[in-house]
């Protein structure tokens, strides 16, 4: 047996490593063996041994005594590789919609390089999701920004919507960056620290919000569902990079919470309702999806700025769950799409005779979408409403407000799609295994989670106390700053 | 998760447990088939369910026997903690008392009853499995409701009904009216529904847990309410909220003639008994809470009398069966509440269970009575006897010719809320999401003049969504 102690590299690295590699030699793989070997094989086997890789580094924190393991130089208190509590969370979470997009993609988007970029942006958020440097995470915000560009200006259609993210995304790059440069020379929670680290505090949150598509920067959000591959919108929107740049470099300030994550979470809640009401107004499937995702993305990030734990599990919460919940709606759309073209939703559709197995996941997923009992979202509503409302009341209210909106747009959207006379005047499509298997693994998460909450929610809990032991010693114990060979660094807490 | 040690201890809990635990497990049994692509055959399925359904009707009947041997003394069933983060928790609390147990008779009696008459009445229907499905799912729902400890459970049964309703009103999915009434009916759950989670919220606040025990002391019907004063009347209304919407009261009441587009059975499940009678129940529950607020008990008089009178006023005029059994019930579903808005907590119990009998009964016999009303006709050779004579006779001509205008036109209801409330919102909301898609294309690269010549259609094409 291997002793995992002595291991030079704590475990827990070595899986994020390998998390990162494989996706990364698979696209290297597929590029030389393209007629040789199944591209879907190689995708789905890079991604497996990511998500096996994911889980050995989630059980190493969550079974442990939930220590951090880190590796390489720090800098203002950000490690070069860092695996914790919220980085065990979203690895295992990330490669499940990797994987489920990989299962669920059509043949055609095999034929293409389409299927080498999608391990290649998946590679770059494991990576991004184990730093918590904040060069590392401005250069990886770079290339993902670049590739997701590429990926979009690669067909036709998605040109005008390549140039909507790539000015929008080219400003949120540079104010992350100028606001970097600002917090490594004046760190906000350093005693006698000035405007000039405050100022990198606002462009960094500034960053955060273009990115994160809050109001009133959201408009590219929906615009990259409806102009772009599904698939590439939900490799870009469903990690919520974002959120996990907010949770690594705005931390510390006199109450624990930055006035930046206040900002930012309340109008995370304004984008939620915004985005949830907007989506009942829709007439195309994919930009009721952009909406819906915008508003439920929007709703993590409204609970991630709580003080108290239950605001915090419900935002993780919800982050996976309706993170999983709208890769479901999305890949069942997108299947829907390649057996019968694009989908709107300003008239009945009437697809319900040609898939009805395809109407049964959309109204689960919608379901898992919408906070109903059994399903992990009902759970994850709970804990954000509870929470939200412990801690300020028109937060509670607010998230009541989207959800009700949300789940109202997913239902018409569903009977939009389904309902009606029948359209379509072809022989009935039956579901693909694959589809099957990459829906009912969502569906399984989604409700098993759902059904037995009690466990996960308890891990969710560790990663809170976590995340709010860290904004509070970085508030309480002022980080000196010391320069090492490897270069400006701070004193991790 | 459920406790399953504690069951085997303690029979009544399991009794009680079994009576939540037989439906959902129904649910699983057909759906699960079906979804991997291999639905049950029609008789296995309908044997799924009617053993459920019976086997949790005898549950049932044994508690209520045992209950009753003991005075009626309120037993409180802890089948687990779902889970819990510093001092929020989310138990399965399960109450058996004077209230739950009969009414839990009662309706998963009729859900057997229904079961069986719908095992014939949708025979070869493509959506057979659906069907049995989703009344799986009102099954767990309404019984959820009915024996909920806590508002936490109340709430879960309450989201099972309201999703269930409105899938098996849009049964018929091919048909556009069928699929524009689910819409409508889900749209007002959720708006009501708003009532129901933030009553939750605050009783959460005001007791740091959601269970009645903490809100309430004493045994149904003469339990008290123990919230702070000014916490019961904000409960009080957000609890009528909620109600407005399952009973379909003014002004949320215009989903339900449209409702009766479901299959018959559930029609008579849903609109005749159990689920137009929802929003009576859980306002019975906590009927406490509206004896601490008068304000809100006189408001849900107002209210329950005032759609009362709509509805008969209304329901005079239809020319349908099923639209003029809508009405009746919407009438008695008013009577009802207003009596609980009145003090009284037995007589509306009396009242729903034979409202609900009654009702079920009309509407699964209605297309049955329809086709021997035609037989008859046809063998006198014209309609058979003359209309009775009615109170409305009594009224002036002039004012009846304005009432008939005003009950055609169904009181103006709709129109009222869809010009003050639903079109401003719609037209809002559709100018935002225009103006973001123009603004987004001007990004993109396109011309003005391009942006300017789309579509300026609102993004719901008009209509209410």
């Amino acid at each position: 047996m291997i002793d995992v102690a002595s291991l030079p590299v704590p475990l827990p690295v070595i899986a994020l490593a390998v998390a990162v590699a494989a996706p990364a030699i698979g696209a290297v793989v597929l590029r030389f063996t393209e007629r040789l070997l199944d591209p879907r094989m190689v995708a789905a086997g890079a991604i497996v041994t990511s998500l096996a890789a994911s889980v050995v580094a989630a059980a190493w924190w969550h079974l442990g005594d939930a220590t951090p393991a880190r590796c390489g130089p720090r800098l203002v208190g950000g490690d070069l590789v860092l695996v914790d509590g919220l980085t065990s969370l979203l690895l295992p979470y990330v490669a499940i919609v990797d994987l489920a997009i990989v299962l669920v993609a059509p043949r055609r988007a095999f034929a293409s390089a389409g299927v080498r970029r999608l391990l290649i942006g998946a590679s770059v958020t494991f990576a991004t999701l184990g730093t918590a440097h904040p060069i590392a995470l401005a250069v990886l915000w770079g290339v993902s920004i670049v590739s997701t560009t590429m990926t979009l200006r690669s067909t036709v259609e998605g040109r005008s919507t390549a140039r909507v993210y790539a000015v929008t995304m080219t400003i949120a790059f540079v104010c992350l960056v100028a606001g970097i440069v600002l917090l490594v020379a004046d760190p906000p929670w350093q005693a006698g620290s000035g405007t000039i680290g405050a100022a990198g505090g606002w462009l960094v949150a500034l960053a955060v919000m273009i990115r994160k598509g809050l109001v009133p920067f959201h408009s590219w959000y929906p615009a990259l569902f409806s102009g772009g591959a599904l698939a590439t919108a939900l490799v870009v929107t469903m990690p919520q990079i974002a959120s996990y740049t907010a949770a690594r470099l705005l931390v510390g300030h006199a109450d624990g919470v930055p006035v930046e994550l206040i900002v930012l979470a309340n109008l995370a809640l304004v984008t939620a309702v915004y985005g949830a009401a907007l989506a009942v107004v829709q007439r195309s499937v994919r930009r009721l999806l952009g909406m819906l995702a915008m508003s439920q993305s929007a709703m993590v990030f409204a609970g991630l700025a709580g003080t108290v734990p239950t605001e915090l599990c419900g935002a993780l919460a919800v982050w996976v769950s309706s993170g999983l919940a709208l890769t479901g709606i999305g890949l069942v759309v997108w299947s829907l799409e390649s057996r019968g073209g694009a989908i709107s939703i300003d008239t009945l559709q009437g697809r319900c005779a040609d898939a009805p197995a395809l109407a049964a996941f959309f109204l689960l997923f919608g379901l898992a979408t919408l906070g109903f009992p059994g399903t992990l979202s009902f759970v994850a509503d709970d804990l954000l409403i509870s929470g939200a409302l412990d801690d300020q009341v028109h937060a509670g209210l607010l998230v009541i407000a989207a959800t009700v909106f949300a789940g109202i747009a997913v239902m018409r959207g569903w009977f939009r799609i389904f309902g009606g006379p029948v359209t379509i005047d072809a022989p009935r499509h039956e579901i693909l295994r694959r589809e099957r298997l990459a829906f009912s693994m969502l569906l399984v998460i989604l409700f098993g989670l759902g059904m037995w909450p009690g466990p996960f929610v308890t891990s969710l809990e560790r990663v809170a106390t976590s995340l709010l032991a860290s904004r509070q010693h970085a508030a309480t114990s002022p980080v000196p700053i010391h320069v090492s060979s490897t270069g400006v660094s701070g004193v991790i807490p | 998760m459920i406790s399953l040690n504690a069951l085997i201890r303690d029979p009544f809990s399991a009794l009680v447990a079994w009576q939540v635990i037989a439906p959902p497990a129904a649910l699983v049994a057909i759906g699960l088939p079906a979804l991997v692509g291999r639905p049950l055959r029609e008789r296995e399925t309908t044997r799924i369910v009617a053993v459920a359904f019976a086997s949790g009707f005898i549950a049932a009947l044994v508690t209520l026997a045992t209950l009753a041997s003991q005075g009626f003394t309120a037993h409180v069933v802890h089948l687990g903690t779902l889970f819990h983060v510093g001092h929020h928790e989310a138990s399965i609390e399960l109450v058996a008392d004077a209230l739950s147990v009969p009414y839990v008779c009662f309706s998963t009696g009729l859900c057997a009853l229904v079961n069986a008459f719908a095992g014939k009445y949708l025979h070869r229907e493509p959506g057979f499995t659906r069907f049995f499905a989703l009344l799986a799912l009102f099954g767990t729902g309404m019984n959820l409701m009915v024996l909920a400890g806590s508002i936490d459970v109340l709430f879960a049964g309450w989201e099972c009904l309201g999703i269930s309703s409105a899938l098996l009103i849009g049964f018929f999915h091919e048909r556009r009216n069928a699929v524009d009434a689910a819409v409508r009916a889900f749209i007002t759950y959720r708006v009501c529904d708003v009532g129901l989670l933030t009553a939750s919220v605050v009783l959460h606040r005001a007791t740091d847990t959601g269970d009645f025990a903490a809100a309430f002391a004493g045994t149904w019907p003469h339990a008290v309410c123990t919230l702070p004063p000014a916490t019961a009347p904000v409960v009080g209304l957000l609890l009528i909220l909620a109600a407005l919407g399952k009973s379909a009261q003014v002004p949320f009441s215009g989903w339900l003639p449209r409702a009766m587009e479901g299959p018959t059975p559930s029609s008579a499940i849903f609109y005749g008994a159990l689920s137009i009678h929802a929003g009576a129940y859980v306002l019975l529950r906590c009927g406490s809470v509206l004896d601490a607020a008068p304000i809100a008990a006189w408001l849900l008089v107002v209210i329950g009398a005032g759609t009362a009178l709509h509805a008969a006023t209304v329901g005079s005029v239809q020319t349908d069966l099923k639209s003029m059994l809508a009405y009746a019930s919407m009438t008695q579903a008013g009577i009802i509440l207003a009596e609980i808005g009145l003090g009284f907590r037995v007589l509306p119990l009396v009242h729903v269970v034979s409202h609900a009998i009654l009702r079920s009964l009309q509407i699964l016999r209605s297309p049955s009575a329809m086709h021997d009303r035609h037989e008859l006709a046809a063998a006198l050779g014209g309609p058979p006897g003359q209309s009775s004579w009615s109170l409305l006779r009594l009224i002036p001509p002039s004012i009846s010719r304005h009432l008939y205008h005003v009950a055609l036109e169904r009181g103006f209801e709709e129109t009222i809320v869809s010009r003050l409330v639903v079109q401003p919102l719609l037209r809002s909301l559709a100018a935002a999401d225009a103006f973001e898609q123009r603004w987004v294309a001007i990004l993109g690269g396109a011309s003005r003049a391009a942006v300017a010549s789309r579509d300026p259609r609102p993004a719901n094409g008009g209509d209410a969504p």
